[in-house]
């Protein structure tokens, strides 16, 4: 009963943070809101007896990847876009009127469907039992996930050379660099020259 | 079984409808990112479900993979907004239509 109570809260905090990040116009405002949208997912996983990924979701996603998304908030200079429109002008009507329709459509699906359980035996007694959660699922992760464990690696690999490729300064057409100017003597500017 | 699996799902349907809808109506790139990330928790969330109902821990092992394409998705757009900034100086989704798509 009190795992209902908690699931009901937790949910309600997550769907209102999510409105929060899609309607704010501020986007530092709307980066909180997703952090808090996250940590209130990482109750439902502990309220689902996955403590690692509960752990792993405010590591990772309230961690790592909010701070990158925080990094490049600030670096770039954002106030600007606050004064602009935020919201496509036709497309805007047509996600308020359909959205709701759509997400009537998956609960109605949902709800109709009975849901029969496979009962593979790990349930959150059997885990225990047999170490905990983070044990058992390290030891599926190494043996049975083996391969996808490996590819995982590979995107992660992938990922890191992207970015940097994207984000590097094209250096072969211009290079910006920092030049004295010889008319005042202590001044420095910006030079924008070719290579 | 403490919770329903109905209650994952229908949380998992708010979440993720949440999201299609800031992607497909707002204009701040950042904004598009953040719904694509609350999409994957949505899905994170239905796996995490299923897992508790099926009583096995694939689900849960595959919410590490989806958390690890989540993080180099994150690093790859960030970088491709960085660039489209310093190309186009504006992050309004429909100002970048070089290629009349």
């Amino acid at each position: 009963m009190v795992e209902k109570i908690l699931f009901i809260v937790f949910a309600a905090f997550a769907v209102a943070g999510a409105l929060g990040v899609i309607t704010r116009s501020n986007i530092v405002h709307g980066l909180i809101l997703l952090v808090f949208t996250f940590i209130n997912v990482a109750g439902i996983f502990l309220l689902t007896q996955a403590h690692f990924l509960a752990v792993i979701q405010v590591l990772v996603y309230a961690g790592a990847i909010l701070v990158l998304f925080a990094f490049v908030v600030m670096f770039l200079n954002l106030r600007e876009f606050q004064q602009e429109e935020q919201f496509h002008r036709g497309q805007k009507w047509a996600v308020i009127v359909l959205a709701p329709i759509m997400l009537a459509e998956i609960i109605f699906v949902v709800t109709a469907v009975t849901w029969a359980s496979v009962n593979d035996g790990f349930s959150p007694e059997a885990i225990a039992a047999q170490g905990g959660n983070v044990k058992v699922l390290g030891e599926q992760l190494f043996t049975k996930m083996l391969l996808p464990f490996e590819v995982a690696s590979l995107i992660l690999l992938v990922g890191m050379v992207g970015a940097i490729l994207l984000a590097a300064k094209e250096d072969r057409e211009s290079v910006c660099l920092r030049e004295w100017d010889d008319d005042d003597g202590v001044t420095p500017s910006l030079v924008e020259r070719e290579v | 079984m403490a919770i329903p699996i109905e209650w994952y799902l229908v949380l998992s349907a708010f979440l993720f409808v949440i999201g299609a809808a800031g992607v497909l109506m707002r204009r701040n790139l950042f904004i598009v990112l953040f719904s694509i990330e609350l999409m994957m928790n949505a899905v994170n969330i239905n796996l995490v479900g299923f897992s508790r109902l099926h009583e096995n821990l694939i689900g849960q092992n595959f919410v590490l993979f989806t958390m690890t394409v989540a993080a180099a998705e994150a690093a790859i757009g960030l970088a491709i907004v960085t660039a489209l900034y310093r190309n186009r100086r504006t992050l309004m989704v429909d100002m970048f239509d070089v290629m009349k798509g």
